[in-house]
């Protein structure tokens, strides 16, 4: 990059106005070590966001823990800190993207000019060598031997030019459009996009009105809701839960059911651009009658299996345990006096029993789905960008190699090759292969006085170990 | 583990301690030095071609991918080592690096070799790991580390190559303290605020002395030559660990937004894969700027190394949280 690209005319503007003063990648080189230890910052304290403060404060203790939180070092990605780093990297991204990045894709519709043998010879990297060949077969045969190490080659009659890896040039424009269509696409989910999580018992509906969302958003939340018709569990032999299933329907605000589906862990329900996952499962209330008289008890999960407790007096304590809404209700009792409850009796849905000169029905267990949804907008704009990211990488690691090459010509037999290039990432290499050439083609046109010039450095002491 | 997995990995674990050796020696006994780097590279292939075995035979053995704890992981970062040592020997025909490598693998081994016998034995897969996205996610993160290891250590390299013993021995005092860090967080009960403390402050005050120190240069040393030469090793390393730590990276999205419905939680392990991939976007900025000298941007290489140690043993044995737990061992 020559100098004069970085002096960009600017008009009365104090220099920290001007968008060029953005431009500079010594900004970029501090922007990504301040971002980089402020993540490292948020991955060692833990997240609020994530844990909650308590687990902070438990961590760290009520003194250094409440300082933690309230300088947001345990919130770290939501400070203003953070994300005016992120808005300056964006528009140093930008300023440099539109100034020194893009403008590169023009440089790739320019073919290499054809250099003369005093042009090459100003190249730093250079090397002469005279051969007993015609100019024609000389460059033929070098030309061959690049296109067989995959260089694109240009003849012009005693002239070549040959490149490798030249899209390796556009890498970094590619890089910077994946990064700022990254950027665009995190903005746009977060601009407009909700998530949240809701447990929603069999018969009820779910809206989005408790979504969460950021502070900038913008939008409006759906007025659908979602009704659970039905949910269960699916068990493997040995007890464990296998699958959580629920049948659910959408409902538009008119009343109608717009869609029906059952969806499952993996197996989502999609609707106008909002995700609903399944995500957890449980019983949530049992509904049983003592003599005719309709409780409602809350179950607790206890291991495989969910329970209430109801005590009936100081000692004794009726103890309900179910396992699915498809499995019988069994009835226990605990006395002090007994090591363990005592079953008492197992009741199927919709029967009863007496226990003593009570009527025990059971009436039915309402289990609860867990639902996880969310609206990412964003989410394509996203996965396109981290295919411009990663074609980008990729075409970084192939270094650009460019060269020239010119024969002079002495007399009919006897001329002189001269060849030099250049390779900013992979300059050894290059230059390796390069002098591996031009030694191959002296051996196959061997001029009995021929000399390789330009080459300071002993050839001998190349092919040991360094 | 069946007998032909233990006697391959000891192998590969027994020939790199070898290599190692014989390349300390090739530098006492200038005579043979040739035959005994010859002897050396010999050494890493053995251990690169039966480690190779040692992991196809675990993968069928387990019937699954063979990269799914600390232990298989230590497996494939010690074979990416050597093998890109050996790609690197090939191309550039270089001899320190090699007992650098050797010494890394070693170091490696020993460290797998010591953890609880629980993380060597074959056990199911928990369910969060269950999914083809693991073969696709893990793979190129552990060889973009090895990568960024090899350019730490070419790094080393070229700051001796150019004369500046100092830096080199204080860059070094702060691999070794982050080292015992890692050791003690692994082996040992010791708070992990200390082991923090140590593995941060070492680094620091390492990386800031070796900075300070580039100003004394001992002639005696100086090889402009392969100075240069390192400073392309390390650099091409950098170039091909990042692409595969942006795959990485993009790859645990893609699995979390599968699994769980989002892409990026801010968890702390990925949160520290982004410190690691930016601590290596300004290493390719830096080199962009051209201001910068071969041997400021060696202590950045360097630098990097430790951010890639503390990315992947570094934060379960010194008490990170998160997700991805399955490297506790504890
Ligand atoms: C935020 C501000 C950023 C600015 C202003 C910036 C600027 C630049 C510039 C000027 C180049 C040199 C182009 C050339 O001469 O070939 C470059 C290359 C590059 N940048 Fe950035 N960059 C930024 C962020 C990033 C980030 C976050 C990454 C992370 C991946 C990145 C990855 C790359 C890559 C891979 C190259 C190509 C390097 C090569 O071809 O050797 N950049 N950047």
């Amino acid at each position: 990059m020559s100098n004069k690209e970085h002096i960009v005319k600017t008009f009365g503007f104090p220099p920290i106005f001007r968008l060029s003063s953005f431009a500079s990648v010594k900004l970029t080189i501090t922007l990504l070590v301040l971002i980089a230890f402020s993540v490292l910052v948020g991955a060692w304290c833990p997240q609020e966001s994530q844990v909650g403060k308590e687990k902070v404060i438990e961590q760290f203790g009520p003194n250094l823990g409440n300082e933690f939180i309230k300088y947001g070092i345990a919130d770290i990605f939501h400070t203003p800190w953070f994300l005016g780093l992120i808005g300056l990297l964006t528009v140093n991204m930008i300023a440099c993207s539109v100034q020194r990045v893009f403008p590169k894709v023009k440089s790739l519709r320019k073919t290499l000019p054809y250099l003369s043998t005093n042009e090459i010879k100003k190249i730093a990297f250079n090397r002469s060598v005279e051969l007993e060949a015609s100019p024609e077969i000389i460059i033929s045969t070098l030309g061959k031997k690049l296109s067989k190490n995959n260089y694109k080659v240009n003849i012009n009659n005693e002239k070549l030019t040959a490149e490798f890896g030249k899209y390796a040039r556009l890498a970094a424009t590619i890089t910077h459009i994946g990064l700022l269509t990254l950027l665009a696409g995190v903005t746009i989910t977060s601009w407009t996009g909700f998530n949240g999580f809701q447990t929603v018992r069999l018969d009820e509906t779910m809206s989005f009105a408790d979504s969460e969302h950021s502070k900038l958003w913008i939008g409006q939340l759906p007025k659908w809701k979602v009704y659970v018709k039905d949910t269960k569990r699916e068990d493997y032999d040995n007890g464990d839960p296998k699958q959580w299933y629920s049948n659910l329907s959408v409902i538009e605000e008119n009343g109608k059911i717009i869609k029906q589906q059952e969806i499952s862990v993996n197996n989502p329900l999609t609707y106008k651009g909002v995700d609903i996952y399944q995500s957890s499962w449980g019983l949530d209330q049992l509904a049983i009658a003592f003599n005719k008289n309709v409780v409602k008890l809350n179950l607790r999960p206890m291991g495989k299996l969910y329970a209430a407790f109801v005590p009936l007096n100081e000692n004794t304590i009726l103890i309900f345990s179910i396992k699915d809404q498809f499995k019988p209700l069994r009835v226990f009792a605990k006395i002090p006096e007994w090591q363990t409850p005592r079953l008492l009796s197992e009741i199927t849905v919709g029967k009863s029993v007496k226990l003593g000169d009570v009527n025990l029905s059971y009436i039915k267990v309402i289990p609860v789905t867990g639902l996880q949804y969310k609206s990412d907008p964003g989410l394509l704009i996203t996965y396109i960008a981290f295919g411009f990211i990663i074609s980008g990488v990729l075409l970084a690691a192939i270094p650009n190699r460019q060269l020239w090459a010119h024969v002079l010509v002495i007399d009919v037999k006897k001329n002189v090759l001269t060849i030099g290039g250049v390779s900013r990432k992979a300059k050894n290499a290059f230059e390796k292969s390069i002098e591996k050439i031009v030694m191959d083609l002296n051996a196959k046109f061997k001029s009995n006085d021929s000399q390789m010039q330009g080459g300071n450095k002993d050839q001998k002491k190349k092919e040991q170990y360094v | 583990m069946s007998d032909l997995q233990v006697t391959l990995t000891n192998t590969a674990g027994i020939s790199s301690v070898i290599s190692f050796w014989v390349f300390v020696c090739s530098n006492a006994f200038k005579r043979w030095q040739n035959n005994l780097i010859r002897l050396g590279v010999i050494g890493i292939i053995v251990g690169f071609i039966s480690l190779t075995i040692a992991i196809v035979a675990r993968g069928i053995e387990a019937e699954r991918f063979p990269l799914a704890n600390l232990y298989e992981s230590l497996l494939w970062f010690a074979w990416a080592i050597m093998g890109t040592y050996l790609l690197f020997a090939k191309m550039y025909n270089l001899k320190q690096l090699g007992w650098l490598a050797s010494l890394t693998a070693a170091t490696m081994f020993l460290y797998g070799s010591w953890l609880p016998a629980g993380q060597h034995e074959i056990t199911p897969l928990v369910p969060a790991l269950v999914s083809y996205w693991r073969q696709i996610h893990v793979p190129p993160l552990i060889v973009s580390y090895a990568m960024f290891f090899l350019s730490g250590l070419s790094a080393f390299i070229q700051l001796w190559q150019s004369g500046h013993i100092r830096s080199v021995l204080f860059s070094a005092l702060a691999v070794v303290l982050s080292l015992l860090a890692v050791a003690l967080g692994t082996y040992t009960s010791i708070n992990s605020f200390y082991l923090q403390a140590l593995f941060v402050g070492g680094s620091l005050i390492g990386m800031l002395m070796a900075l300070f120190n580039l100003k004394h240069i001992n002639q005696k040393f100086i090889n402009r030559e392969k100075a240069d030469l390192y400073d392309e090793v390390e650099y091409r390393s950098i170039m091909v660990g990042f692409p595969l730590l942006t795959i990485g990276i993009i790859t645990g999205g893609l699995w979390a937004n599968h699994a769980w419905g989002t892409y990026w939680s801010w968890d702390p392990k990925e949160s520290m894969a982004l410190v690691a991939w930016l601590g290596n976007a300004a290493y390719i900025h830096l080199r962009i700027h051209k201001e910068c000298s071969a041997e400021k941007l060696s202590l950045v290489a360097i630098a990097n190394m430790l951010l890639t140690l503390l990315t992947y043993l570094g934060f379960n044995s010194l008490g990170f949280g998160g997700l991805h737990s399955y490297g506790k061992f504890k």
